[in-house]
């Protein structure tokens, strides 16, 4: 029994709420959080929280009929409800921080949106520079070659190929549309590189500003956000979590291969197969074919040989599943025997659930910072839970009591 | 028009209410900026500017549309958020219909001024001037540090009356106390009668008693009000005035959000009319309900944005309705 707090549950995760505060042997707080008619949030805090160190439970994930933005601005009236009710402290705890991955701009398979400078027209298609080559600065008298680049031409150019690129290739982007049909059709003005709103950094203003004092979260995307706060944040890991899982349930572990599948994620790969003494390969997402007739794989490749090894593959999020599958089918053709994927957050939106079924992953191994349950449903015996429970009550027990978490970054 | 001069308009259309952008921008004689604001399939709202705003002078038109309020909202702070880091010189929220306006105060317990929150959430994400109309409350502007504008439905509606009905044959009639200064407005403005509706609130979206003040018999009661959610306040008073000998009974509101069981409710009560601007989309509600009139707000809205623009006085227009 933890003394004068005050856990409030947010719609997103209730049996995540229900979990952390059975841990800590106290009632959650009674509150009414519903919509009215017009649309608006209702919320109506039950319970007294003057004086009260008051933590907010709500994770950023919609699904399941609930809307994401509906549960992030619950979580601001909710903060701000507990402010003006006189709370001592505020605390938004965020299993999974909303808005944590910044979007890519959309780009082509063959690469990123780079504008490619005309070819030049000498022998062979080669530009053959020699000792008379004008120098490639547009200046009175200079002849214009066609082989010369001034600012006409390649804004002319970047025109081209934006209405050529822009809708008529296949394109690949972190995230997934709900309505794809609409973005290809999107053109932005000629000559303008359009511009994609990086919400990161509001949303950490959006809370601040609505009174939350401190932050608990999750394996955060990006540390970096971290900097977007001016309040403190506290970014527990799942990685001990997936340690245990590895050293428990996966046979002849040590002669697995843990593997990143990209370049972003290979340090908290590196991490774990450190710690626990195992190899490490990477997945390098390469932009250019190396084989043409390799059309399939073009864009990954494989640092490091897996061939008849198990591998586990380490990434913090799957949203969409593009990574990961992609990943375990380029894993799959070099020989490797069987695919564990371990993730901290397993969100699969849009068409994820599907692509994960359809794919070479043998088992599935994901926290319950986002709710599960129906994903669990859909993939049965392929998925597996592990609690995050323990480790965020652990958390708010300690910031409640002023003890240092730091012991819940590193334990064994 | 010179349009590679910086400082133009930038007329940035959310997916709220796009009827009412486009209306503004065709007043303007300008085009919608190429923007677009999707969610992805893990929900989050992105938002895309197809051009340049850099040193424009950008205004984001974002109503609410029933239902989707917090969708609205995000998109919108995200919008400004991206504005501001495109770096525009100026950016103007125009919010026809204030979001949780009516959340504005603390009456209850731990209550959270929701109103408040939305004007600190918009100034943190980067507007520095807010254009409304008709606030649930004009306090509601001193949340605000930034300069709010908000703009009146009245001299609209003060022209609707006079050119459809006879002022001397109407009573404004005010659903509850907190609307008597509104409608007293505007029965001084037609010079006529005046009454009131008392109520009783036991709790939110559930009406109580009524009782009338004032006499409307053989009168065109008009009843006068900011908004129209659910409609039960507006049916039972229509109702009460019915048995206290009114000839009709018309309802003028400025924002006709008009959700829950509104239209069923207006379909069977003893209202001639329901006239609302369009401040809120009214989707398909016009047709399914055939006492539903709208008045164009968009002139306001389009005058109100030119004269910002240009640094000139937009308090003409709480007295003036642009034709």
């Amino acid at each position: 029994m933890v003394r004068n707090i005050v856990v409030l549950g947010g719609n997103s995760h209730p049996e995540l709420v229900e979990s952390v505060c059975g841990i800590l042997g106290l009632p959650a707080c009674s509150r009414i959080l519903t919509k009215f008619s017009s649309g608006e949030s209702r919320c109506e805090i039950q319970d007294s929280v003057r004086g009260k160190d008051v933590y907010i439970i709500q994770t950023g994930f919609g699904g399941n009929g609930s809307r994401l933005n509906d549960h992030f601005m619950d979580l601001c009236i909710m903060i701000s409800a507990c402010k003006t009710g006189s709370a001592r402290r505020v605390t938004a705890v965020l299993p999974l921080f909303p808005y944590s991955r910044q979007p890519d701009l959309p780009y082509n398979k063959a690469g990123a949106p780079l504008y490619k400078a005309p070819t030049p027209n000498g022998e062979n298609g080669k530009k053959e520079y020699t000792f008379d080559s004008v120098p490639p600065t547009p200046g009175p008298g200079v002849p214009k070659t066609s082989g010369l680049i001034n600012g006409s031409d390649i804004a002319n150019q970047m025109i081209k190929n934006a209405l050529t690129n822009g809708s008529s290739k296949e394109q690949y982007t972190t995230h997934d549309y709900e309505n794809l049909s609409i973005v290809n059709g999107f053109q932005a003005k000629p000559g303008y590189k359009q511009w994609v709103a990086q919400a990161g950094t509001l949303v950490a203003n959006l809370l601040t500003c609505a009174g939350c004092d401190h932050v608990i979260t999750m394996d955060l995307h990006d540390p970096q956000v971290q900097g977007f706060f001016d309040v403190p944040v506290d970014n527990l890991y799942g990685q001990p979590l997936l340690k245990r899982y590895i050293q428990q349930h996966i046979p002849n572990w040590k002669d697995a291969v843990i593997i990143s599948p990209d370049a972003g994620g290979a340090k908290r790969a590196t991490a774990i197969a450190d710690s626990l003494g195992m190899e490490f390969a990477l997945i390098h997402k390469e932009r250019r074919p190396t084989k043409i007739t390799d059309r399939q794989n073009a864009s990954m490749m494989l640092v490091g040989n897996v061939t008849d090894r198990v591998c586990i593959l380490l990434d913090d999020i799957a949203d969409t599943g593009n990574t990961i599958t992609r990943a375990a089918k380029l894993l799959k053709k070099e020989g490797a025997t069987t695919i564990y994927s371990l993730l901290t957050h397993g969100v699969f939106s849009g068409d994820a659930i599907n692509r994960v079924k359809a794919s070479a992953i043998d088992k599935l191994v994901v926290t319950n910072s986002v709710p599960q349950d129906e994903h669990k449903k859909q993939l049965g015996s392929k998925l597996d839970v592990l609690d995050i429970s323990p480790i965020f009550a652990e958390a708010i027990r300690r910031v409640h009591h002023g003890e240092s978490i730091s012991v819940l970054f590193n334990y064994e | 028009m010179s349009g590679e001069m910086a400082n133009e308009i930038k007329l940035i259309s959310g997916r709220s209410h796009p009827e009412l952008s486009e209306k503004v921008a065709k007043r303007l004689g300008i085009e919608v900026a190429r923007t677009i604001s999707l969610n992805y399939s893990n929900q989050e709202t992105s938002f895309t500017v197809g051009e340049s705003v850099r040193d424009e002078d950008v205004f984001i038109i974002q109503s609410t549309a029933t239902g989707d309020v917090n969708e609205g909202l995000m998109e919108l702070l995200i919008a400004i958020s991206a504005c501001r880091t495109a770096s525009a010189r100026r950016i103007t929220a125009v919010i026809p219909n204030f979001p949780y306006a009516r959340q504005d105060k603390k009456d209850k317990s731990r209550a959270p001024i929701s109103a408040r929150l939305v004007a600190n959430m918009l100034q943190t994400a980067g507007a520095n001037h807010i254009v409304t109309v008709d606030l649930h409350a004009s306090q509601i502007q001193g949340f605000f540090s930034v300069p709010v504008d908000n703009l009146y439905a009245e001299p609209s509606f003060l022209r609707y009356i006079r050119e459809n009905y006879k002022a001397e044959d109407c009573v404004i009639v005010s659903p509850d106390a907190g609307g008597a200064k509104r409608a007293t407005s505007i029965a001084d403005h037609l010079n006529t009668g005046f009454a009131l509706i008392h109520k009783e609130r036991p709790r939110p979206n559930v009406v109580g008693r009524m009782v009338l003040v004032g006499n409307v018999e053989d009168k065109i009661a008009i009843l006068v009000d900011d908004m129209a959610d659910t409609c039960g306040t507006l049916c039972k008073a229509a109702s009460v005035l019915k048995e206290n000998g009114a000839k009709a009974v018309l309802a003028l509101v400025t924002h006709g959000i008009l959700s829950g069981n509104a239209i069923e409710n207006l379909n069977g009560s003893v209202l001639e009319a329901l006239i609302c601007t369009n401040t809120v989309p009214l989707g398909d509600k016009i047709e399914r309900c055939p006492k539903i009139r709208a008045i164009d707000i968009s002139p306001t809205i389009a005058e109100a944005i030119r004269r910002t623009h240009n640094g000139e006085s937009v308090s003409y227009l709480f007295n003036h309705a642009p034709v």
